[in-house]
């Protein structure tokens, strides 16, 4: 059977602000599977956040094919939920009113949509803040939110593009146990890309380690710890310095 | 038994300490209210003193607040007051209704299709930069010194702070929501009402404070131009009968219209758009 995601020969081309030409991505190929947990990790210019809004449908490969559950990626859509850094939930509606939309856009009926956004509030520990605005969040809380209003959806795959690099350390680590957990539980796929080598090794089945100039894949490191990881673990500590090894190559 | 104790007392200094705070709020609130009132009494007493501090004043001239309130009073009581204000409060409702209507319908349209924004882009702004109010004697000359041309003066200069103000708050709508929109589902339509316009609002709402204060400036202009009706006509037949304490009710009239509309339209947005933080 053919994989969840399929990346062939995907380069990427821009323009900088000198008006040069620039490969955000050259000749990459992955597979990402149903119900895999992928990190993409690497220094900033490597194509990571590029590889993502691929996926996503946000643009166009400039050679090569991106293919979703067997077809080839079109527009964005809620198959593919996706979490940003910050500043994505809607400021004019509140935490519920953001859940709901994907579930308006279905044309769901109001009564059925409000009570499956509870739940998914629910289930990201927030049903006491369901009638706040943004605003009125903390930076966990936002994006605990914008994962709600992704899954809700009941999307393949979680695209999230350094969803927790905003927040308090301290808030992070719950964040990614809540994650994890919610994989877990709904069996999604998640494509995670993160520059801090600890949330990589602490989330994912795989670490798909980047380079820039051109952007491309390094090397992948398979990571068998079970969940939920410790860090304070002999294994998890080789697996750190692994991934970072791989990363300073 | 102690921890009893502990929570009753615990209890006691919270209520102390929340009425001491909302206490302390509605003494601020007094003391503003007391204030401002003071302030507009310390002019009025001063205005009033003009005449005894500078002896060669002549009173017709520079007419006291006690007589332009001689004058005032009455002038409500017959309806001539407020007949004039409703009149000019419609010119410029109405063209300000009518500004907002179609400078939002241009400001999304020229911010989402370039082709309409790299057609117009000359005649807007080109139009823009003339003064409404030169704009005037034209219209007298085309139009005459009805009401539709007042209302469509006002217009005009109510029209381009919002559709410039719109055009931007929409150009810049920030690319994550977009991309938020586009991966939940959300079509071109539903995008734009549920998503563009909320996120362009904080800008909208400025243009259209903005406008405003534009519609109130350009209808003085028009009325004084040729009107039968309004406070800036009641001011002009003030001029004419060398009446200048009317001329002095109409100045105070548009003062407090201005200043009321002003609040009114932020308590108005306050109310209508919780989550919109100044």
């Amino acid at each position: 059977m053919a994989s969840l995601i399929e990346v062939e020969g995907v380069s990427q081309i821009f323009e900088t602000r000198e008006g040069l030409a620039n490969w955000a991505l050259w000749q990459v190929s992955m597979n990402i599977e149903a119900g895999e947990f992928v990190c993409l990790i690497g220094p900033s210019g490597c194509g990571k956040t590029t590889l993502l809004h691929l996926i996503a449908g946000f643009m166009k490969p400039s050679e090569g094919s991106v293919r979703f559950a067997g077809a080839p990626v079109g527009d964005p859509g809620p198959d593919r939920g996706v979490v940003f850094q910050e500043y994505a939930l809607f400021g004019w509606m509140t935490a519920r009113q953001n859940v709901e939309f994907g579930l308006r856009m279905r044309g769901m009926a109001k009564a059925e949509r409000r009570e499956r956004a509870r739940e998914a509030l629910a289930r990201v520990g927030l049903e006491r803040a369901i009638d706040r605005y943004p605003h009125e969040l903390s930076g966990g809380m936002r994006q605990r939110v914008a994962v709600a209003r992704a899954l809700v959806n009941e999307p393949r795959v979680l695209l999230m593009d350094e969803p927790f690099a905003a927040v308090d350390a301290i808030t992070r680590a719950t964040l990614q146990d809540d994650l994890v957990r919610l994989w877990q539980q709904t069996g999604v796929s998640v494509v995670f890309v993160t520059h801090n080598v600890d949330e990589a090794a602490f989330l994912a089945q795989r670490v798909v380690v980047m380079r820039p100039h051109p952007g491309s894949v390094k090397r992948s490191v398979i990571v068998d710890l079970p969940y939920p990881r410790q860090r304070s673990s002999a294994e998890f500590a080789r697996l750190y310095a692994d991934i970072g090894l791989a990363l300073g190559e | 038994m102690a921890d009893d104790i502990q929570n009753a007392h615990r209890l006691q200094m919270e209520t102390a300490f929340l009425d001491a705070r909302r206490s302390a709020r509605r003494r601020l609130i007094l003391l503003r209210a007391g204030l401002n009132l003071c302030g507009v009494a310390v002019f009025l007493l001063l205005w009033e003193s003009v005449p005894l501090l500078f002896p060669g004043i002549n009173k017709v001239l520079f007419p006291t607040p006690s007589v332009v309130f001689a004058t005032f009073w009455p002038m409500v009581t017959s309806g001539e007051i407020p007949t004039n204000i409703l009149a000019s409060l419609r010119r410029a409702g109405t063209g300000f209704l009518i500004a907002t209507v179609l400078g939002i319908a241009a400001g999304v349209f020229t911010a989402r299709s370039r082709i309409a924004e790299y057609l117009t882009e000359p005649l807007l702004h080109g139009f823009r930069s003339v003064p409404v109010i030169a704009l005037v004697p034209l219209s007298v000359l085309w139009f005459g010194i009805g009401e539709g041309a007042k209302v469509s003066l006002v217009a005009t200069g109510a029209f381009f702070p919002i559709w410039i103000s719109t055009f931007i708050g929409v150009r810049d709508v920030h690319i994550v929501y977009l991309r938020s929109a586009a991966c939940l589902g959300a079509g071109r339509i539903a995008t734009m009402f549920l998503v563009v316009l909320p996120a362009a609002l904080p800008l909208i709402l400025a243009g259209l404070r903005q406008a405003m204060a534009i519609s109130l400036i350009v209808l003085v202009a028009a009325e004084l131009s040729g009107a039968t009706s309004g406070v800036a006509y009641m001011m002009s037949m003030g001029h004419q009968l060398f009446r200048v304490d009317i001329m002095f009710i109409g100045l105070m009239l548009l003062g407090a219209l201005g200043f009321i509309f002003d609040r009114l339209f932020v308590m108005l947005t306050r109310r209508l758009f919780p989550w919109y933080v100044n």
